[in-house]
């Protein structure tokens, strides 16, 4: 007996597209000899061992493949390529309310859609009141259906689809609806499923619901897999991959820094310039581009400047994260250091590096002795890759820690009385 | 336990799901299994089959009695049109079979509105469900089935109707041997149900499917004996008779003609080819329909089955 939930090989899903029916009626007709669709793979090469108890969050751009996942390993559509296995009964939760019958009552459609799911009659009844008081939809459980606001149709079709009890749980983003006292309830809903050790594999556009429901994350791309690892990770090279604009970034440090006056104009090998930029861990010849929140590293900056008299210089670093915003950016000028002589390594030391996940790019800019004008821009050989190992969220690790006191409620403030706030 | 065996079935448990084409091993099994699906499933066969109908008189006035009242009607129009209107070749009978043709063509039309209603709708029933086929996991062999079901609950009302003007007004004397209504109504059942599964498949991959079983149906149901009489209309007929034969359609009509009329005796002096409506023939009948139905079963449902792994990426 193999203690996996959730087995899948090298699975995939090809869908067919024909540009008209007619092109069909032609391959029957030639009995396939002749081709008239084009195949488009939504899926490929997706392998899976998920244990018992195990959650798995799907995350990827729209159209990279998540939802086909789910409704390939929710029987809905058969796979083109590889197969899957399912242990114990798999329930999916792809859309709330298919099935809804809007000219009936809630009561009626819970046992419709229940009969659906593959329920009897019986337990229905049985589970009814539950899914109705779980609903909260009152006297309005005896109103057809038409009648409901669009989220009392959500509670009832998740009350109906949350009490199935599945040993599989499959979601397509459903959270994303509703009010946010239904998410609440829903998002209780999918942990209780935890912690009785059912296995979930969800889908989420939100980053942060993966890493707080799931174990494991499974990055998608155009159908294949990118990455399936531990959540926190998926999820943080996610993240990184997603801040990507190298270019940009090049052309706002450009931008934010104007040219010294006149640089074509000199002779280049007078010029000052930044021979090698890397990243180091502190103290150590071991240069390293991917580390963690709180590892201490230092970045070291070779350079030159042939005639340090007439042209003093300054250098600023800064760390910039790919959607634009500047994390930091330290110069030496801003401490008042003074860079002389031909040539030297400056090294700006970070102990403890409080960045929170996500790639960073690492400019160093050189300057002109007031730190106005640029002599050149130099960007890194590769960008900083920090890996945040926790669930906090944000740019920052901030000093700050949680601690529980036993204090005594201060007394209320007075209220403002209604006159002096109005003379105010 | 290591379970090996694959499966194309929904709701796998341990058994691997493949892209591998459906078997026709599998196909077999699915043929003989289906009365044992339906009872496996016959909480939603039921609560479909009574959304299905009661759908259809949500929020009327008449409610229920619309089914009744439908028949009715319809029977007084038939009534009325072919005893008062149409005096064509009836206008040679004797005056007592002259007054029956109404009653003759109703006990047609009944049963073959069911059919045609069944393919009207059922063919378009996965595609119109396709927001269920993609996604909910469920046999969706039981949406033609609930059409059917639906159609033939409608057919017996009609029938019921029938037989209690039959019985308690001077409409018509007598009705036949009644017990062959629930043998008829399985074996056209299963005739229809055989067809909705065809065409409703290809109908997914058809979308001009639809447009030619109507126009099939309405050819169809001229060349089949529903307004008129291939015994009636006399010797003019007898070369095409084994077409007439070979209409599957034909036997079912005929059937439910002796079965609600019982024998209609043919007055001496009137020439005809065979006697219109006799009981003696219902096993005949029944047993040529029976034929066809399990043909068109067998037909209609192996295409389903081979076909509706791919349903859910169509509709």
């Amino acid at each position: 007996m193999t203690s996996y939930a959730v087995e899948a090989e090298k699975l995939g899903k090809a869908y067919r597209s024909y540009g008209r029916p007619l092109r069909r009626v032609g391959e029957w007709l030639t009995l396939g000899r002749y081709k008239g669709h084009h195949e488009f793979w939504a899926l490929r090469g997706i392998d899976l061992a998920l244990p018992r108890g195990s959650s798995l969050g799907l995350c990827g751009a729209n159209g990279a493949g998540k939802s086909t996942l789910l409704k390939v390993l929710s029987g809905t559509t058969a796979p083109t390529e590889g197969r899957y296995r399912i242990q114990g009964r798999a329930a999916s939760l792809l859309e709330l309310g298919a099935g809804f019958h809007m000219d009936f009552t809630g009561r009626a459609n819970i046992v419709m859609n229940g009969v659906m799911m593959g329920f009897s009659r019986r337990e229905l009844e049985k589970k009814s009141p539950e899914i109705i008081e779980f609903a909260e939809l009152g006297s309005y459980i005896d109103e057809p259906v038409r009648t409901y606001s669009s989220g009392m149709g959500l509670r009832l079709a998740f009350a109906i689809a949350a009490s199935v009890d599945p040993d599989v749980l499959i979601i397509d983003e459903v959270f994303a609806v509703g009010d946010m006292y239904f998410q609440k309830k829903c998002v209780d809903r999918i942990y209780d499923f935890k912690k009785r050790n059912r296995t979930i594999i969800f889908c989420s556009h939100s980053l942060y619901e993966i890493r707080q429901f799931c174990d494991l994350a499974l990055w998608l791309e155009r159908g294949e897999p990118r990455a399936l690892a531990d959540s926190i990770f998926v999820t943080n090279e996610y993240a990184a991959f997603q801040r990507q604009h190298i270019g940009a970034i090049e052309e706002a440090v450009r931008a934010a820094h104007p040219p010294v006056p006149g640089l074509d104009q000199k002779r280049p090998e007078d010029m000052p310039s930044i021979v090698d930029a890397r990243i180091y861990r502190l103290g150590t010849d071991e240069e390293c581009y991917q580390v963690a929140t709180g590892d201490s590293i230092e970045i070291r900056v070779w350079w030159k400047n042939p005639r340090p008299s007439e042209t003093p210089i300054q250098i600023g670093i800064a760390f910039m994260r790919g959607d634009m915003t500047t994390c930091g950016g330290h110069a030496t000028h801003f401490q008042g250091l003074e860079l002389a002589g031909p040539a030297g390594c400056l090294v700006l030391r970070a102990p403890n590096l409080r960045l929170l996940a996500g790639q960073f790019l690492v400019p160093v800019v050189l300057f002109d002795g007031e730190g106005v004008h640029r002599y050149q821009d130099y960007l890194m050989p590769q960008n900083l890759v920090v890996r945040a190992y926790t669930k906090e969220v944000g740019l920052f690790r901030l000093d700050l820690a949680f601690e529980e006191r036993e204090l005594a409620l201060p007394a209320p403030a007075k209220p403002v009385s209604a006159a002096s706030s109005t003379r105010a | 336990m290591s379970t090996e065996t694959e499966s194309t079935l929904a709701e796998p448990s341990g058994a691997w799901v493949s892209a591998r084409p459906t078997r026709m091993v599998e196909v077999l099994q699915r043929l003989v299994g289906l009365p044992f699906l339906v009872r496996e499933h016959w909480d939603l066969v039921r609560t479909s089959l009574r959304r299905d109908l009661s759908a259809r008189f949500q929020g009327t006035i008449l409610g229920w009695a619309w089914p009744i009242v439908q028949p009715l009607v319809m029977f007084a129009i038939y009534f009325f049109i072919f005893t008062e209107l149409l005096q064509q070749k009836i206008r040679d009978l004797p005056e007592n079979l002259k007054a029956l043709m109404g009653v003759y063509m109703f006990c047609a039309m009944v049963p073959w509105s069911a059919l045609a209603e069944s393919l009207g709708r059922g063919t378009t029933v996965i595609v119109d469900n396709g927001n269920l086929i993609k996604k909910l996991v469920f046999p969706s062999e039981l949406l033609p089935l609930n059409t059917v079901l639906a159609s033939l609950t409608m057919m017996l009302f009609g029938v019921g109707g029938f037989v209690l003007a039959a019985l308690f007004t001077p409409v018509w004397p007598r009705p036949g041997p009644l017990y062959w209504i629930p043998v008829l109504v399985v074996v056209q059942g299963l005739f229809v149900y055989g067809m909705v599964l065809f065409f409703s498949t290809l109908q997914v991959f058809l979308r001009d499917t639809i447009q030619l079983v109507g126009m099939a149906t309405t050819v169809w149901m001229f060349l089949t004996p529903v307004f008129w009489s291939p015994e009636l209309l006399g010797k003019d007929l007898e070369p095409y008779l084994p077409m007439i034969h070979a209409n599957p359609a034909y036997h079912m009509v005929s059937a439910w003609r002796a079965t609600l009329m019982g024998d209609v005796v043919v007055p001496s002096g009137v020439e005809v080819l065979h006697p219109a409506v006799v009981v003696a023939d219902i096993p005949w009948h029944i047993g040529v329909l029976a034929l066809w139905a399990l043909g068109t079963y067998a037909l209609g449902y192996a295409f389903f089955v081979f076909s509706q792994r791919r349903f859910a990426d169509e509709v």
